[in-house]
C-alpha cells in the first residue's frame, strides 16, 4: 500500500480549516470553559450565601433549660464567616483582603416548652434549644425550627459552640472556655510526604496543587472526546451526503482516514491550546503567587496520553462513523466509548484517595480508560506511581491504538461504501480481520 | 489503456463480478452497460481502485491501478454528493489539489471549469445556495479537473435539462480530443448510440454483449430493410412480409435474398424510394431482449472475448438471437 503524504496534508488542512470556521467550533472554546466557570462560582457562591444566610436568619435563640447548667451561659455569641474558607487563592491573599462577616444571635430563655413554641411560631425567635434535666447524662438536646437548610449546618455548629462555651463559662477562666468552644481552630496536620519527611499539609494548596493538573488532565479528555467527536460527525456526513465514493477514486481510504485523524486530532490540540493560552495568562500569575509548579514531566507525560488516547479514540470513532448510516445512529454507538473516557472522572474520589490501590493502577493500565486514570493518579496527593507503571500504561495504550487504527482502516474501506444497513458485529469483527 | 483480464469479486459465495475481460482503448468512448444489480458499479469500483478483485487483474497502461490510478482516473459515481459550506471554487480546488495540482493551479482550473459550464457567477457561492441543476454541474466538474486520462461516468446525464446536456456532451468531445479516454455507464441507450465506439453489456456479473455498438446493432437486427416511398408497394421478390407505418415501410428478407436483389427490384417496378436502408434494432429494444431472454448468461462457463475489437459482438455463452 502506497500512502501519498501530499494528499494526506491536503485532505487535513481542509478537514481543520472547514473545523476551526464553524461556528459551532468558535462556541465551544469560547462556550465550554465559560460554562465550567459558571457552574463552578454558582456552586461555591451558592454555598457561602446558604451558609450565611442560615446565619442572619439565627438571630435569637430560645433556650429551655432545664438541666440548670446554662444559667451563667452568655446571652448572646458571634459566628465568623470568611469567603477565604471557600476560596483556594485566598488563602495567599494579603491579609484583611477577603473580609470576614460576623454573625451576631441573641439567647432568649423560657421557662416551659411550651412558651417557647409559642414565640416560635410567632417568629419570634429563629430556634428554639430545649435541655433535658438529665443533659449531663444523656448528652441529648432538642433543636426546633421552622425550617432546615439541606445544604448547611452552620446553625447546628454555632449552637453546639454556644453549649460548650456555655457548660464550662464561670467554671474556668474566660480563655479556657473560648477554647473549649473550639477546641482545634488552628490545628496542623504534617503527613508523611514523598520524600519520607512529615510536611505541613495545606489543604488550600493541596487543593491548588490537585486542581492545577486536574484541570489539565480534564481539558486533554474532553479534547480527545472533542477531535473523536470531529472525526464521527465528519465521516458520518460525508457518508450520508454520498461525498465518498468520488473522494475515493482520488484518494485512498487510508490516506483520507490519516488526513482526517491529524487535521481533527489538529483541530482538538487548537481547542486545548487557546484554553490553557487563555487560562495561563488568567490564572497564571495567582500560580506563580501562590508557589505552584506544573512539572514538566508531568506535561510531557500528558502529551503522551493525549496523542495515544486520541489515536485510539479517533480510530474507533472513525470505524463507527464508517458502518453506521447516519448521524444519530453514530452518535448512539459513540456515546458508550464517550463514557469510557470520563469513566475514571467519575471515580475521582477513589483514584485520588487509593492511587496505588489494585483497581486504580488496573483502570491506568486498561487502555480505554488509560489516560484519564494515569493522569488523575499522578495528581493524587498522595501519589507515588513507579515509572514502570507509566511506561506499561503507555505501551498498551499505544499498542491498542496501533490495532484500533489498522481495524478502523479496514472497517472504514468497507464500511464507507454501505448504504442503507448497519452491519451487525460479527460482520464488522470479519471486516476487521479481513479487510 | 484500460485492461481488465478475468476479474472475479464474489460476496457471501455469489459471483457479482464473474471473470469480465475487456479493454478500453485511448481516446474511446466506451459504454458500460447492464440491468440494475448487474454488477457494473462494483466493476467500476475495483477499476477505480476503491475496492480491490478476488482475482484477475486490472492494468491502466500496463501497470497495476493503485500505482498509477489517483491523478489519472476521475470518477463521478451515480451516488453523488458535496460538502454543503464550502464555495463552489473552493470544492473543485479541493479535488484539483488531491489529484495533485498545486494550490493556484488547482484553483485556476476551477475557475476556468465554473466559467466553461456558465457557472462563473456562483463560484464563491455556498454550495448548499446552488440549484439542484447547478450542483450537478459543480459534480461533472469535480470529475473532470485535472484532466484526467481516464473519465468513468455513470448517469452524468440525470437531473440535467436538454440544455446541460448539450453542454456535458460537447464537453467530452472536447476531452477526448484532447486525448482523453471515457468509460460511461449509463441506461439512456440513446446516448450509446450516439456518443459511444463500443461497449460491453453485463447481466448477473457475466458478460452477455462486447463489441463496437454499430456491430452489435447489426448482429441484432432482423434480416429486414426499411423503405421511405409514396409509392403503392405490391409483392415484391424474395420479401416475405410488409409492414407499412407512416409512409415508411419494414421488408422482411427469404433467407436467400439480398437487400440488393430488392432494392433493384423496386426500382424495376418504377418504386418511388426516398430513402432505404438495413434495419436495424435500436440498442435499447436489443438491451431489453438479451436481459429480458437471459441471452448470452451460461451461469459461469462462460469464455470470456480476449480480443478487445470484434468484428462481430461477442454473444458468450452461445444464447445467440
Amino acid at each position: 500500500m502506497r500512502i501519498s503524504w501530499p494528499r494526506i496534508a491536503t485532505v487535513a488542512r481542509r478537514e481543520f480549516l472547514t473545523t476551526v470556521r464553524r461556528k459551532a467550533f468558535v462556541f465551544t472554546v469560547i462556550g465550554t470553559p465559560a460554562y465550567f466557570a459558571f457552574v463552578m462560582w454558582i456552586s461555591s457562591a451558592g454555598e457561602l450565601k446558604e451558609r450565611s444566610e442560615v446565619l442572619r436568619e439565627l438571630s435569637t435563640v430560645g433556650v429551655v433549660d432545664s438541666s440548670g447548667l446554662f444559667r451563667d451561659a452568655p446571652m448572646e455569641f458571634r459566628t465568623e464567616v470568611s469567603a477565604e474558607s471557600n476560596n483556594m487563592f485566598a488563602k495567599r491573599a494579603p491579609e484583611g483582603l477577603v473580609p470576614a462577616t460576623l454573625f451576631q444571635t441573641k439567647i432568649r430563655p423560657f421557662d416551659d416548652f411550651a412558651s417557647g413554641e409559642t414565640a416560635l411560631r410567632a417568629r419570634e425567635i429563629s430556634q428554639l434549644v430545649v435541655i433535658p434535666a438529665n443533659y449531663l447524662e444523656s448528652g441529648r438536646v432538642r433543636r426546633y425550627a421552622r425550617t432546615s437548610s439541606l445544604f448547611s449546618s452552620a446553625d447546628k455548629r454555632a449552637v453546639a459552640s454556644w453549649l460548650a462555651n456555655g457548660l464550662v463559662r464561670g467554671r474556668v477562666d474566660s480563655l479556657l472556655a473560648a477554647r473549649v468552644s473550639r477546641p482545634a481552630e488552628l490545628e496542623q496536620l504534617f503527613t508523611l510526604g514523598k520524600d519520607g519527611s512529615f510536611e505541613l499539609k495545606d489543604n488550600r494548596r493541596e487543593m491548588l496543587d490537585f486542581m492545577v493538573p486536574f484541570m489539565f488532565a480534564m481539558l486533554l479528555g474532553v479534547s480527545i472526546v472533542l477531535g473523536g467527536q470531529y472525526l464521527l460527525q465528519g465521516v458520518a456526513e460525508e457518508k450520508e451526503s454520498r461525498i465518498l465514493e468520488s473522494l475515493l477514486c482520488t484518494v485512498s481510504p487510508e490516506e483520507l482516514m490519516a488526513g482526517k485523524l491529524f487535521g481533527l486530532g489538529a483541530a482538538g490540540l487548537l481547542v486545548v491550546a487557546i484554553w490553557a493560552g487563555v487560562g495561563a495568562t488568567v490564572v497564571g500569575p495567582i500560580l506563580l503567587l501562590a508557589g505552584v509548579k506544573l512539572p514538566a514531566g508531568l506535561l510531557l507525560i500528558a502529551l503522551g496520553y493525549f496523542l495515544l488516547g486520541y489515536l485510539f479514540y479517533g480510530s474507533i470513532m472513525t470505524g463507527i462513523g464508517a458502518v453506521t448510516g447516519n448521524m444519530r445512529e453514530a452518535q448512539q454507538f459513540s456515546v458508550w466509548f464517550t463514557f469510557l473516557n470520563f469513566a475514571p472522572f467519575i471515580m475521582i474520589t477513589f483514584l485520588l484517595g487509593r492511587p496505588n490501590a489494585p483497581l486504580a493502577v488496573a483502570l491506568s493500565m486498561f487502555p480505554p480508560t488509560a489516560p484519564g486514570a494515569m493522569m488523575l493518579r499522578l495528581t493524587a496527593p498522595s501519589s507515588a506511581v513507579p515509572p514502570w507503571q507509566i511506561a506499561a500504561s503507555l505501551a498498551l495504550l499505544a499498542a491498542a491504538a496501533w490495532a484500533a487504527l489498522m481495524a478502523s482502516a479496514r472497517i472504514f474501506r468497507i464500511g464507507l461504501l454501505l448504504y442503507g444497513k448497519t452491519p451487525n458485529l460479527p460482520e464488522i469483527i470479519r471486516w476487521a480481520r479481513q479487510g | 489503456m484500460l485492461e481488465v483480464r478475468e476479474v472475479l469479486k464474489s460476496y457471501d459465495g455469489r459471483a457479482v463480478v464473474n471473470r469480465v475481460t475487456f479493454e478500453v482503448t485511448p481516446g474511446e468512448i466506451f459504454a458500460l452497460l447492464g440491468p440494475n444489480g448487474a454488477g457494473k458499479t462494483t466493476l467500476i469500483r475495483m477499476i477505480t481502485d476503491i475496492l480491490r478483485p478476488d482475482s484477475g487483474t486490472i492494468r491502466l497502461d500496463g501497470r497495476a491501478i493503485p500505482e498509477r490510478a489517483r491523478n489519472e482516473i476521475a470518477y463521478l459515481p451515480e451516488e453523488r454528493g458535496l460538502y454543503r459550506r464550502p464555495k463552489a471554487v473552493e470544492t473543485l480546488a479541493y479535488y484539483g489539489e488531491l489529484k495533485g495540482l498545486s494550490a493556484r493551479r488547482a484553483r485556476e482550473s476551477a475557475q476556468a471549469l465554473l466559467e466553461r459550464v456558465e457557472l462563473s457567477e456562483w463560484a464563491m457561492k455556498p454550495i448548499q445556495s446552488l440549484s439542484k441543476g447547478m450542483q450537478q454541474k459543480v459534480q461533472l466538474c469535480t470529475a473532470l479537473i485535472g484532466d484526467p486520462r481516464l473519465l468513468i461516468l455513470d448517469e452524468p446525464f440525470t437531473g440535467l435539462d436538454p440544455l446541460n446536456v448539450q453542454m456535458f456532451e460537447e464537453l467530452l468531445t472536447e476531452r477526448r480530443a484532447a486525448g482523453a479516454t471515457v468509460l460511461l455507464s449509463t441506461h439512456q441507450m440513446n446516448k450509446v448510440e450516439q456518443l459511444c465506439d463500443r461497449a460491453l453489456m453485463i447481466n448477473h456479473g457475466h458478460m452477455v454483449l462486447y463489441g463496437t455498438v454499430r456491430d452489435i446493432r447489426r448482429r441484432y437486427s432482423d434480416h429486414a430493410v426499411t423503405l421511405r416511398t409514396s409509392s403503392t408497394l405490391g409483392t415484391v421478390p424474395g420479401v416475405k412480409s410488409i409492414v407499412a407505418n407512416n409512409g415508411e415501410a419494414t421488408l422482411l428478407l427469404d433467407s436467400g435474398t439480398t437487400p440488393q436483389s430488392v432494392l433493384r427490384a423496386l426500382l424495376d417496378r418504377n418504386v418511388d424510394v426516398e430513402s432505404f436502408a438495413l434495419a436495424s434494432l435500436p440498442l435499447e429494444d436489443i438491451f431489453v431482449k438479451v436481459v429480458r431472454e437471459g441471452l448470452g448468461l451460461d451461469h459461469g462457463q462462460s469464455e470470456a472475448p480476449t480480443e478487445h475489437r470484434t468484428a462481430e459482438p461477442a454473444l458468450v455463452g452461445g444464447g445467440g438471437r
